[in-house]
C-alpha cells in the first residue's frame, strides 16, 4: 500500500490530505486522471463505488470526487479534482472502469459537466426539461416552484410568497 | 422478423402499467420472440432529494431520510445517523447500538419478504405471494409497538442514539415472531416445480461481468465472490456477532432466490444472539436534544457505506457553518443493478423471461431515482 | 320522454358497479407498501368484492396512491381515458391533497384535482388498511342511498 502512494506522489504530484483507518483522501490534477486510474486498477483497486460533484460558487470551480475500493487491501481512495466552472469538461474514465459510465451520465444531466469520450450522454431522469442544469447553485429552484405550481390568489397559499 | 414496410425491427415499451413490472419501464427491440437490444427508462419517481435536504435542518432531515426507499426505511435512517455522527464526531451509548442493530436486521427480513412475494406473483406462484405478505405483518406489528408507525418510523433512529426507550415486555414478543418467520422459511424450502423450472438457468451473470458492471450485495454473492460491507468495514457492533455469508456459484435467477432464503435464516441467528445481552443505560447522547437548535462545524466532509438489504448504499456529506448542510449525495445499489446490469442481461433472451430477470435482481426504483 | 325512467336506469347502472369494484393495478410510489397488504391475506379485500385486474378496459376504479411526477401523471391520464364509464378515482395519502412532504420539489405535482376528477380522499402518510376500508365503505353507502 505504501508503494502505491509513494509512486503516485513522485510521478503525478498527488497530495495526501487526510488518512483515516480505512480511507485515504488525495488531491490530484485534471490532466493526470487517466494515468492515475490505469495505475491503481492494475494494483487491485477494481471496484468503482461512486462519483460526486460539488458546486462551489465563490471560488468559481466544480469539484469532482472519485471513490474507488479494493477488496484485498480493504481501503477506499477518494480522489478530488477541481475543474473550471465557466467551461466544465474533463476526459471520461469509462474505458478503464465500465461502471462509471452511468454516473457520468447523471452528472451531465444535473450539473452540465461534459465528459469527453463517453459513448452515451442522453438525458436520464427529466423528460421535456428545457431550463438550465437544475442542481447548480445559480438556478433559483424555490422561485421556479412558486411560479409554476402555486398562485397568489389562493388564500391558503399566500404565505409562500412573502 | 422485420417490418416489411420500414425495414426495421419492432419496438415495444415494457412499461409501468404492466402487471409484472414496478414503477419502471424498458424499451425493447424485438425480432419475433427474441430481444435484440434493450434500454432502461428511469425517472418516474425523481423528486430531487439532494436539493430538498439542503433547505432543511438536521432534525427535519432525520425524518425525511426514511422516505428515500419505501421498502426499508429503517436502513436509510441508520445510514444518515451514522454520517451525521461521524461529521460532528460524537459517541453514542452501548444500549442504543444494540437497539439499532436489532431493528436493522428486522428491517432486512421484512424487505426480503416483499421481494420474494412479488417475485412469486410475477412467475405464477400466487399462493407464495399471499403467504409472504401474511407473515410479514407480524414484523410490522413489532415496529408499530416500538417506533409508532407500521411503515415510516418518523425518525426513530436519529443522530445521537434513538428517540425513545424500548417498551417493557418486548423481548418475549420478538422471540414469538422469530418462531413464525422460521415457519414461513420452512414452507418456501419445499420447492414448487413450476417456479423451479421457470428460474433455473435463466439470466446467468458471470463473475468478471458482475465486478466490471458494479454489482454488489446478493447479486454479487450469487456469482461466487465473497463480499459484504458488514465484514470488511464493520460498523456499530457487527464485529462482536458471529454470522456466515452464503455464497453460491451458478449466478442464475434460482441461486439469487436461494441466497435470499439463506440470508433470512442468518438474520434470525444474529437477533437471537443479541436479545439477552442488551445492556442498561442511556439511549441517547446527553448533548443532543431532538428538536433543539443545532449548528454544524465548518468545512468538514465524510463518506460512509452500509450494507442495506439490496446491496451497498453510500452517502457523502459536506458541511458549512450554520444550521444547514452544503451538499449531500446519496447512492443506492439499484442505480447500478437496474441500468447497466439489466441491459447486459436482457440481450438474446425471450420476452417471457423479462419479468423473471427483473424481479430476481431485487431493484427498488425509488432508490435509483431519489 | 319520461325523466323518471332515465334516472332509474343511471342509478341501476351505478348500483351494479358499486356492488363489486374492480381496481386497476397502477401501484406507484409510497402507497405501494400499504396496498399490497390490503390485497394480501390478512386485510383481505376480496371479501368486499375488490380484485386487481391487469387491463384498463375491465377496470372500474383507479387508485392514485402517493406522489406523481410530471412524467407519470401523463401516463395516468392516458389510462384514465381508456377506462369505460362509470368510473371512479380514489386519492390515497396526503401528497395528492396538497403536496405532502415534497411541497417544494421541482418535479412533483401539488394538487391532483387539477388533472383528474377525484371522488374520494383518504388522508394519512400512509393510511392504515382500516382507514382504507372505512373510506371505501362510505363511498358504497353514499351511492346506494
Amino acid at each position: 500500500m505504501r508503494n502505491i502512494i509513494l509512486t503516485l506522489k513522485s510521478k503525478f504530484g498527488v497530495e495526501i490530505l487526510k488518512e483515516e483507518k480505512k480511507q485515504i483522501w488525495l488531491k490530484a490534477d485534471k490532466k493526470n486522471l487517466l494515468k492515475i486510474c490505469s495505475l491503481i486498477k492494475k494494483n487491485g483497486f477494481n471496484f468503482f463505488s461512486s462519483l460526486t460533484a460539488v458546486d462551489i460558487l465563490e471560488k468559481n470551480v466544480i469539484e469532482l470526487i472519485y471513490h474507488i475500493w479494493s477488496e484485498e487491501k480493504k481501503t477506499i481512495l477518494n480522489i478530488k479534482i477541481k475543474i473550471d466552472r465557466e467551461r466544465p469538461e474533463i476526459s471520461s474514465v469509462s474505458n478503464v472502469y465500465d461502471a462509471s459510465q452511468i454516473h457520468e451520465r447523471e452528472i451531465r444531466e444535473l450539473f452540465g459537466v461534459n465528459f469527453l469520450g463517453n459513448p452515451d450522454l442522453s438525458s436520464l431522469f427529466l423528460e421535456d426539461w428545457s431550463g438550465p442544469a437544475p442542481f447548480l447553485k445559480s438556478f433559483d429552484w424555490r422561485n421556479y416552484v412558486r411560479k409554476k405550481f402555486y398562485s397568489k390568489e389562493n388564500k391558503r397559499e399566500r404565505g409562500y410568497f412573502t | 422478423m422485420k417490418d416489411l414496410n420500414k425495414e426495421q425491427y419492432q419496438e415495444f415499451l415494457f412499461g409501468p402499467a404492466h402487471p409484472g413490472s414496478g414503477n419502471f419501464s424498458v424499451k425493447i427491440k424485438l425480432d419475433g420472440e427474441k430481444v435484440i437490444e434493450s434500454k432502461s427508462d428511469p425517472g418516474y419517481l425523481h423528486r430531487g432529494f439532494e436539493k430538498l435536504m439542503e433547505y432543511r435542518n438536521i432534525w427535519q432531515n432525520a425524518i425525511l431520510s426514511d422516505r428515500i426507499c419505501v421498502f426499508e426505511p429503517l436502513a436509510w435512517n441508520l445510514l444518515f445517523a451514522e454520517a451525521m455522527e461521524k461529521l460532528i464526531n460524537i459517541e453514542i451509548p452501548e444500549r442504543a447500538k444494540y437497539i439499532r442493530v436489532i431493528l436493522a436486521e428486522l428491517s432486512r427480513i421484512q424487505s426480503h419478504f416483499i421481494w420474494l412475494g412479488a417475485f412469486f406473483s410475477a412467475s405464477g406462484f400466487d399462493a407464495g405471494f399471499k403467504i409472504a405478505f401474511g407473515y410479514r405483518d407480524y414484523i410490522l406489528d413489532l415496529f408499530s409497538a416500538v417506533t409508532g408507525g407500521r411503515v415510516y418510523p418518523a425518525g426513530y433512529i436519529c443522530p445521537g442514539g434513538v428517540r425513545k426507550d424500548l417498551p417493557r415486555d418486548i423481548e418475549s414478543k420478538i422471540l414469538k415472531v422469530l418462531g413464525k418467520i422460521r415457519e414461513a422459511v420452512s414452507y418456501f424450502e419445499k420447492e414448487n416445480p413450476a417456479f423451479v423450472s421457470r428460474t433455473k438457468g435463466v439470466g446467468i451473470l458471470k463473475l468478471e461481468d458482475a465486478i466490471r458492471l458494479g454489482a454488489s450485495g446478493p447479486v454479487l454473492r450469487a456469482t461466487g465472490f465473497r463480499q459484504d460491507v458488514r465484514k470488511s468495514e464493520p460498523y456499530e457492533i457487527y464485529q462482536k456477532v458471529a454470522f456466515n455469508l452464503p455464497v453460491l456459484k451458478e449466478g442464475d435467477a434460482y441461486s439469487r432466490f436461494k441466497i435470499g432464503l439463506l440470508e433470512i435464516a442468518e438474520s434470525v441467528k444474529i437477533i437471537e444472539q443479541l436479545l439477552d445481552k442488551i445492556p442498561s443505560g442511556n439511549f441517547i447522547n446527553a448533548k443532543m436534544k431532538f428538536g433543539a437548535a443545532f449548528n454544524f462545524p465548518d468545512d468538514r466532509e465524510v463518506y460512509v457505506r452500509n450494507e442495506i438489504a439490496r446491496g451497498e448504499g453510500t452517502m457523502y456529506v459536506k458541511s458549512k457553518a450554520g444550521p444547514k448542510l452544503e451538499r449531500i449525495k446519496i447512492k443506492g445499489p439499484s442505480f447500478l443493478h437496474l441500468i447497466p446490469v439489466l441491459e447486459f442481461l436482457l440481450k438474446g433472451t425471450e420476452v417471457a423471461d423479462i419479468p423473471i430477470i427483473y424481479w430476481s435482481l431485487n431493484g427498488c426504483p425509488a432508490d435509483m431515482d431519489r | 320522454m319520461n325523466l323518471e325512467k332515465i334516472n332509474d336506469k343511471a342509478n341501476k347502472k351505478l348500483k351494479k358497479v358499486v356492488k363489486s369494484i374492480w381496481v386497476f393495478n397502477w401501484f406507484n410510489s409510497c402507497g405501494f407498501t400499504e396496498i399490497l397488504p390490503v390485497v394480501g391475506s390478512r386485510w383481505d379485500m376480496e371479501r368486499f368484492g375488490l380484485i386487481p385486474v391487469p387491463s384498463p378496459r375491465q377496470a372500474d376504479c383507479l387508485i392514485i396512491a402517493g406522489y406523481q411526477t410530471m412524467k407519470s401523471i401523463k401516463r395516468a391520464k392516458l389510462i384514465y381515458e381508456q377506462m369505460s364509464s362509470p368510473k371512479i378515482v380514489i386519492a390515497l395519502g396526503s401528497c395528492p391533497v396538497s403536496g405532502g412532504m415534497y411541497w417544494d420539489s421541482y418535479n412533483t405535482i401539488k394538487r391532483l384535482k387539477d388533472y383528474l376528477p377525484v371522488d374520494l380522499y383518504i388522508p394519512g402518510c400512509p393510511p392504515r388498511p382500516e382507514a382504507i376500508f372505512d373510506g371505501i365503505s362510505k363511498l358504497i353507502q353514499k351511492s346506494t342511498n
